[in-house]
């Protein structure tokens, strides 16, 4: 692999978590690395910014809860000023006046889920153990690079082996939900265990997070387990805030990454991936400086890398089509409203406990399902599903005292709008549409906003470079998981050009703030470097 | 010992019939018990008119495995099968036809009209089909594996699906991967650009399910098809004197066999004694007892009515209560004084109208008209599939008259408000005014209608849920999962209660082979 010409081992495209991930593994390992980043700011999705005077928002990813226990330890993240701080519960407010309350104490969620349906509190229980145990069944595959299953190498098909020997090791019972998990559709799944209809309506909205798939196709029960497999502390399924805001993480791996020796620029935007003889040699910058590398590690999204990045000729066209093949679709976007007070439920008015967790408006499935079939037509949903918090609660670092923040994800804003409209001209009617939904439940929000920002799946991909502003840089479906990631047969973070290497969420496994996608990659990448050595 | 190899098969559909045959010809002693006044299930004739004769429920075959079609000779015990040149027909509202002939140069003649690149793509489309459908066609003829422990037959059944999966090459082989979880509209959008093509290739991936064109998993329906017949729209496959045609072959065939058909003979009851399938009771009172009981009739059905559940563990009857059967189609047979002049065929008659007719023009028509059926209402546009089975095979109406059968699609089970009985008048009308945009003097050429709703499905037919498959296509029913997890290979917690109907695999459509899985199955865990 040696190249003359080159100052680093690897270059690292983008300084998003996973491209950060990835350049402090290979540090570590001894590697001259260098990061850039095309924005002024390190973190890609995973990043703080002062949008209004005071105002520090979590722009796009604004919870954490998928972050790696492995490389929170290998990184040492909290030296670093990594801080988990817990959200606690989840507050489903009803039109009814009713709501659904459910928190971290087994005991007030047992009592509050009874309210509803006494069967549903003691199935609640029995869901969460066999959430649990399917977890144990799917994580080490997370931790593992996916085997290629049209090869005859030994070593992929023991890979194969060594999922199918888990599957074997699981009860039938286990077998059962494992393989409904895999397939069903969330409320399908759902439907077996409880009857509550809001109960249904808001487990389900974590089966549909990022994916243009609604509450009843078939796939999402897995999403619902990828969202499941959350981990902080060793505490499944709990989700929290980093203190500082998201970009508090991506912070954290960017100084333990410069401690490893990594030397990040931003605002570096790269035009091209230099390619020669089939080999990655390095990349021009957009003010036309040339920086050269062993080894190019992307940790943009395929069509960022071998479509805009990369000239005609330089991959066989048949990857090249699999490459366009793959599904973006982003379907969600993000609300960020600064407030002067807290929002005040109709169903639970004044403040209050509930204001600390997640704020879910997904009161039926009905209503779910209603606002997916009017993105599948390319219309911002009319009454969207929304999953709102309020960071200051809990970090009051991030806006002025007395002041709040109210992070709100949207789903679904679909990225190809019907013919004839645009994002630029809906922004502000989807925006106000969102405004509207939360004012239903807690009226007084229109007279405590200060600021707003509102971003569409078209921000996502013109400010973070995110394709079609799908959040997970392409579909969470299942013919695009594992093995499939992002192109059949090359799941494992190479590429047809040598020396070129994906770690970003378009590999598996996947998207979430997870970093477990640059890690792999790094190790694979470590690897080859010992084969050429 | 005659007495213990007496078998009592519940239900004379196309199903238990295969399994009869095969049980006779194993020296098994089959008794065939239907409860309506003829055997043949789905696949019947019914002189709904005075001269009119139809294909009640199911108007074009699977196709039947070629196996079955020789080992059961049912050319030989009358069985004419017509296949037309023209596959099938979409019209579009605009007054445009698209006419996919089963010969795949023809077809793509026709679709150059469209367009050219789609002409060139349908081929390719066709051999992937054909090489995929081919492995997957292996795969059905297996008794699914044993999960927790696989038997060495098992295990060299997978083998050998595995070579075959391998030999497709890494391409196909990939395809058949990432095909099968995906939405069947993603799947013609990687070929054809045409809508109307789109539409009426993706239909064959919905037909029947609980599935709109945007659902995962419908692709995969559409390879299962593929699996018998790799036309992408699939062919028409008739028989000459309907459906009921090939049962009847079936029913001549399986007594020939040695096996005993009785019709009007409901049971309404299997008797277990100490976890075993012991006997039969019908609704006369009369006991039947055999060494083994083997259920043409829904897994449901056969388990959670005939049986008493108590005999079964909590956990395998919540289980199957979870065992999806949304029933979503609708049965409409009209007869006619004369050929309905289509506009888009300006006046054509014959050969045009000889296959099936697809109305669903598009991707998104297909998809809001299942829309309606998520939230209890049944299509007021709905996606229909036609035949006009008198254009090839006159015989079924008086000289010049015509019968049309109609497959309605979605009208779901459980309606929101109201029922089946208030709705049947809305639900045919509904059916005419969609098919009168296409053909402007059907209404007048209507002598008679017969209407079939998904209660009527169930009531009449027996179908738990009004589930024409007798239970969903979905990723989580399907091969050793159909109808549950460990209980795929015919057997029961029961003993010697067997299943060999739709409800198992392979179960998709009118081909014969759960009833021939089964057979081989029962014979092996009898002759054990």
């Amino acid at each position: 692999m040696a190249n003359s010409k080159s100052k680093y081992d690897v270059i690292v495209i983008g300084g998003g978590h996973n491209g950060l991930v990835n350049a402090a593994y290979l540090a570590k390992a001894g590697k001259r690395v260098l990061v850039l980043e095309r924005r002024y700011v390190l973190g890609g999705a995973a990043v703080t910014e002062e949008v209004f005077p005071g105002f520090k928002f979590s722009v796009c990813s604004y919870v954490v809860s998928l972050l790696r226990p492995e490389i929170i330890r290998d990184l040492d993240l909290p030296r670093h000023g990594l801080e988990i701080l817990p959200l606690d519960g989840t507050f489903t407010p009803m039109p009814s006046g009713d709501y659904l309350w459910r928190v971290n104490d087994h005991g007030k969620t047992h009592r509050e889920i009874a309210r509803h349906s006494k069967l549903d509190a003691e199935a609640y229980d029995e869901f969460g153990k066999a959430m649990q145990a399917m977890c144990r069944f799917v994580k080490p595959i997370l931790s593992m690079v996916p085997p290629d299953p049209a090869t005859l190498n030994p070593r992929e098909l023991m890979k194969l082996l060594f999922i199918g020997r888990r599957f074997q090791g699981m009860t039938s019972e286990d077998k059962y939900n494992q393989v409904q998990l895999m397939t069903m559709s969330a409320i399908d799944f759902l439907d077996q265990w409880f009857e509550t209809d809001v109960l249904k309506a808001t487990m389900s909205a974590s089966g549909i997070i990022g994916t243009f798939l609604g509450v009843r196709s078939p796939g999402t029960a897995y999403v619902l387990l990828h969202h499941y497999m959350g981990e902080i502390d060793g505490a499944f399924r709990s989700w929290g805030f980093s203190r500082g805001g998201t970009g508090g993480i991506s912070n954290a791996i960017a100084s333990a990454a410069r401690e490893a020796g990594v030397e990040i620029r931003t605002e570096a935007p790269i035009s091209k991936i230099i390619v020669s003889e089939g080999k990655a040699r390095g990349v021009v910058l957009k003010n036309g400086d040339e920086v050269y590398a062993d080894v190019i590690s992307s940790s943009v999204d395929p069509r960022q890398t071998f479509i805009n990045l990369m000239d005609a000729g330089h991959v066989p066209d048949e990857f090249l089509e699999e490459v366009r093949r793959y599904k973006f679709r982003g379907s969600s976007g993000k609300v960020n409203l600064a407030l002067d007070a807290l929002p005040n439920f109709k169903c639970m008015p004044g403040v209050g406990a509930h204001l600390r967790g997640a704020m879910s408006i997904s009161p039926a499935v009905e209503y779910m399902e209603r606002a997916y079939d009017d993105a599948k037509y390319g219309n911002f949903s009319q009454r969207p599903y929304i999953d709102m918090v309020i960071p200051t609660l809990t970090d009051p670092s991030v806006a002025p005292p007395g002041k709040h923040i109210l992070s709100c994800f949207v789903q679904y804003a679909p990225y190809k709008l019907r013919a004839g409209l645009n994002w630029d001209d809906q922004r502000e009617a989807f925006g106000n549409n969102v405004i509207d939904t939360i004012a239903e439940y807690a009226p007084n929000i229109k007279d405590i906003i200060l600021h707003k920002q509102f971003v569409t799946p078209l921000d996502l991909e013109r400010e973070f470079g995110l394709s079609e502003g799908n959040i997970f840089q392409g579909e969470l479906s299942l013919e695009q998981l594992f093995f499939l990631r992002p192109v059949p047969g090359w799941a494992q973070y190479r590429t047809p050009v040598k020396n070129l290497y994906m770690c970003g969420s378009a590999t598996h496994p996947g998207g979430g703030i997870m970093g477990a996608n640059g890690r792999l990659a790094a190790l694979e990448i470590l690897k080859d470097f010992k084969g050429a050595a | 010992m005659a007495q213990n190899r007496s078998v009592v098969i519940i239900g004379g559909g196309h199903n238990g019939l295969v399994t009869a045959f095969y049980l006779a010809k194993a020296g098994f002693k089959p008794l065939v018990l239907e409860r309506r006044n003829q055997p043949g299930g789905g696949a019947i004739t019914d002189e709904f008119h005075t001269g009119f004769k139809c294909s009640t429920l199911a108007h074009t075959a699977g196709p039947i495995r070629t196996e079955i079609v020789r080992d059961m000779s049912l050319t030989r015990h009358g069985l004419k099968l017509i296949t037309p040149d023209v596959a099938t027909v979409a019209l579009s509202p605009e007054g445009r036809a698209l006419i996919l002939y089963d010969d795949t140069k023809k077809a793509a003649a026709e679709i150059a009209k469209f367009s050219q690149k789609d002409a060139t793509k349908y081929p390719e489309l066709r051999e992937s089909l054909a090489r995929i459908g081919k492995v997957i066609g292996e795969a059905l003829r297996l008794p699914p594996p044993d999960i927790d422990d696989p038997s060495k037959s098992d295990l060299w059944g997978m083998l050998q699906t595995g070579r075959s999966i391998r030999k497709l090459g890494k391409n196909d082989m990939y395809r058949l991967l990432r095909w099968g979880p995906m939405a069947v509209a993603d799947l013609v959008a990687e070929y054809f650009e045409t809508e109307l093509l789109r539409a009426t290739v993706a239909a064959r991936g919905i037909f029947g399910t609980f599935l709109g064109p945007w659902s995962a998993g419908s692709a995969l329906v559409l390879l299962i098809r593929a699996a018998g017949d790799s036309h992408p729209a699939g062919s028409s496959f008739y028989a000459v004197g309907g459906m009921g045609a090939i049962t009847q072959a079936m029913a001549s065939s399986a007594q020939q066999a040695g096996a005993e058909i009785r019709s009007n003979a409901e049971v309404i009851e299997i008797r277990v004694k100490d976890g075993a399938a012991t006997s039969v009771v019908l609704s006369t009172g009369e006991e039947i007892s055999a060494s083994a009981i083997v259920s043409n009739a829904d897994p449901k059905r056969t388990l959670l009515k005939l049986v008493d559940p108590m005999h079964l563990t909590p956990d395998f009857v919540m289980k199957l209560q979870h065992y999806r059967t949304p029933g979503t189609v609708a049965k409409v047979n009209l007869a006619l004084s004369g050929l309905p002049n289509f506009t888009a065929l300006n006046g054509a008659t014959g050969e045009a109208l000889s296959g099936r007719i697809h109305i669903g023009p598009e991707i998104d028509y297909l998809e809001r008209a299942f829309d309606e059926s998520k939230y209890g209402n049944f299509s007021r546009q709905p996606y229909l599939e036609v035949a006009i089975p008198t254009v090839a095979d006159p015989s079924l109406a008086p000289p010049g008259k015509h019968v049309m059968s109609i497959y309605m699609q979605y009208a779901p089970f459980k309606l929101k408000v109201s029922d089946w009985e208030t709705q049947r008048v809305a639900l045919g009308d509904t059916i005419v005014k969609t098919l009168a945009r296409y053909a402007p003097n059907l209404p007048e050429l209507i002598l008679s209608h017969q209407i079939i709703t998904p209660q009527d499905l169930e009531d009449t037919y027996g179908m738990t849920g009004g589930h024409i498959f007798h239970g969903e296509l979905a990723l989580d029913q399907f091969f050793t999962m159909r109808p549950l997890l460990d209980w795929a290979r015919y057997e029961t917690p029961i003993k010697n209660l067997f299943l060999c109907g739709s409800g198992t695999h392979p179960g998709a459509g009118l081909t014969g082979g759960s009833g021939a899985n089964a057979a081989r199955e029962i014979v092996k865990s009898m002759k054990g």
